[in-house]
This record gives C-alpha cells, structure tokens and sequence, in this order.
C-alpha cells in the first residue's frame, strides 16, 4: 500500500493506493492519526486506487472518522471504487460516512 | 468439538442465507484444496447450512454438488401441508399449535436424510456449526450436536413455508431470522481468519438484520472478515440448481480475487506486527 499526504489548505487529502486490509490498516491509521494530531482534521482519502477493504480497513476507517470529528473535523472519501463501495454498503458505513465522487467534490464539500 | 491449534492463524468459512447462491462455496472449497490450505472449521446458515454440512462430513465439490442436486430440487415442495394451513385459518377447528407451514416436511426431510442420513456432529471431519432461530425466543441458536439431519432442516426452515423443527427440545426456524451470516459463530470459536460468503436475498427484514450484524461484527473483534459477494450477473432463485456450475464458477472466481490476501494472511505470524514493506507512507 502507498500513502501519499497532500496538503490542500483547509483540507488535507491522503491519496491511498493498494488494499486497506489486515496488513496495512496499522500504517494508515497511524497516518491518519498523525494528521489529526497535527490539527489536520479536514481529512479526505482519495479512495481511487484502492480495490480492497476488509474488516480491519473498515475498522481503520470508523477509528478515523470518530477521532476527526471529535477534533471538529471529518474524514470523508472520495473516488471508492465499486467493490470497495459494496464492503462499505454492506457493513451500514455508507450511512455515517460521507462520500463523493472525486476528491474536488469532497474538498468543496468542506465549508470554505 | 476439539480444541484449536493455537500457533497459527485459524481458518473459518461462514457461509451465509442465501438458497441455491450458498453453493458459490463450494467454488472457494475447490480453491481451497488446490492451494492445500485447510479449513479449522465451518459454520453455515440457511442453504448455506446444506453445503457447510457437504463440507464438514469431508466430501469434496464435486460431490458435494451431485449431492446437493438430488436433495435440493422442486420435489421437495411439491406436496401442500392442508392439515397445517386449516389450523391456522380455522384454529379452534384444526387445533392449531402456534406455528405451521404451506408445504409438507416429509418430501424435504426426506431429501435432506439422503444427504446426511443419521450421521452427528461427532462424525464431522472438521467442527460444525449451524444456525438457527429459537421459534419461542426469536434468539439465534448455535448447533453442534446430534444429528446433522435435524440441525440443517431447523436451519433452512422458511417461516410459513415449512413448519419449525424441533431441536433438543426446542422448535427452530430459518437461521437467516436472527444471523443471516453468522461470522460471530466463527469469532466465538477462535477464528482468526474469516471468508465469508454473503448474499443478498428476497426479503428486506434479512437484508437489514444482515447489515446490522455485519457492521457489528465487523467492528467487534481483531478477527479478520473477507467478505465474499460473488457477482452472478442474472437471477438466481430458490430452486434454480440448474444454475450450479454456473454458481460455483462464479463463487471460484470470487474466492480467487482473495486468495493473494488469504495466502498473505496466513503466512504472517500471528504475534507478529504488519511487514514494514506490507505499506508505505510518503
């Protein structure tokens, strides 16, 4: 999995490529978690090349977006793949998280 | 049921409702044995209870497949069951019992204990677990002992379609009413690593319990789900076993998109941190 963290000033966007599974969720928890503790809480994943979640990606994600909207910000997603969307559709995360379809979607959906 | 060996990562199938759908398993079970990675145990719910069954008495796909053929067809709901419909139309007539069911249990029992015969749990070649509904409770019951037979047809008995079955001293109706994919069985029984096959079926109230659980599930435990959805790309009903190489290929092909992540899963020690290569960060 590559982690790539830009910065778009409010938002911060974590491009993810790869899978966000049992072997990876560690790393990009302590990603995002590093943001947020950096007061990055305006968090975006750009989800486009990612193609695979299992339960510990899903629980990497909850994680995250409990800890960003305690600190008064979010953590949305942009560009989920389809069968990463049926894992999120399954599990009820598509009705607590917010998606969009690309990541200018999701920076816009921010209040300026 | 014996203990399990506690130095590697331990493996469950928990295959899911879903009638003929259930038998996309048996494509994962043909992946499964070609790569030698074997099984710690099986839980199955509904239909998926049929195949979970095939698995743990340790036949392999292909008779599994001639086997469910000849108990899974339209015979099996062929015959009415009048007597039980009129006492529940006209109770104080027919005596009516709390429960009943459209269609006979004879023809279904029948077919089930071609399977199965009066094989128990104790004969399985690896653990079994099978789901079913506490008609009196509405409580999901864990069954892992006595005759296969009774366990798998409390399992897929669909309310008002068959009556309830009787299980040590309970009567029991379709798993999927309380544990639609009961990877919580799997968790309580130490798996590590969990495939599961998932399928969407005809009624929302299933749907929406499978949701729930699932995400509950999901969240609970360090246990690692693989959710399995096999795309079939037509519909795929009740009776359909017409469909079955047509099923199994594409639940093969579905397990085949997780194998590289199961095969990694299982080469990493359980105590063991994520590979430092496993991701990076820039």
């Amino acid at each position: 999995m590559d982690i790539i963290v830009e910065q778009r000033t409010p938002t911060t966007v974590v491009r993810i490529t790869g899978s966000v599974d049992g072997l990876t969720a560690d790393t990009l928890m302590a990603t995002l978690q590093q943001q947020i503790d950096a007061g990055n809480t305006r968090l975006i994943a750009d989800l486009s090349g990612v193609s695979y979640t299992s339960s510990a990606g899903l629980r990497a994600l909850l994680a995250t977006v409990k800890q960003a909207r305690s600190a008064g910000g979010d953590f949305r997603l942009a560009s989920v793949m389809p069968p990463v969307h049926k894992v999120l559709e399954m599990s009820g995360f598509t009705t607590i998280l917010k998606l969009y379809p690309d990541v200018e979607l999701a920076i816009a959906s921010f209040p300026a | 049921m014996s203990a399990l060996p506690s130095q590697r990562k331990r493996v469950a199938l928990v295959i899911g409702a879903g009638s003929v759908k259930c038998a996309a398993a048996l494509g994962l079970w043909k992946v499964l044995k070609r790569e030698g990675i074997a099984l710690d145990l099986v839980v199955g719910c509904s239909g998926g209870s049929i195949y979970a069954a095939c698995m743990a008495l340790g036949y392999d796909a292909e008779e599994v497949e001639a086997m469910t053929l000849g108990m899974w067809n339209r015979d099996v709901t062929k015959r009415r069951d009048y007597a039980s419909m009129l006492g529940a139309f006209l109770p104080k007539l027919f005596s009516f019992r709390g429960h009943f069911g459209m269609v006979h249990g004879e023809a279904v029992l029948a077919a089930l204990k071609k399977g199965y015969g009066d094989r128990t749990f104790a004969e399985t070649v690896m653990p079994l677990f099978v789901v079913a509904t506490e008609l009196a409770t509405g409580q999901q019951a864990t069954l892992d002992s006595g005759r296969i037979v009774d366990a798998v047809r409390a399992s897929i008995a669909i309310p008002y379609i068959w009556e309830p079955w009787e299980v040590n001293g309970k009567l029991m109706l379709d798993g999927c009413l309380s544990d639609p994919l009961p990877v919580d069985v799997a968790i309580k029984e130490g798996a590590d690593v969990i495939p599961s096959y998932a399928f969407h079926v005809n009624s929302i109230y299933t749907n929406n319990l499978f949701r729930a659980n699932y995400s509950f599930h999901n969240l609970a435990h360090h246990a690692e789900i693989l959710p399995i959805v096999p795309e079939f790309g037509e519909p795929v009903n009740l009776f359909d076993t017409h469909k079955f190489a047509h099923v199994i290929a594409c639940g093969a092909r579905a397990a085949e998109e997780q194998l590289p992540y199961l095969k990694q899963l299982l080469a990493v020690p359980e105590s063991s941190a994520p590979s430092p290569e496993a991701a990076r960060v820039q």
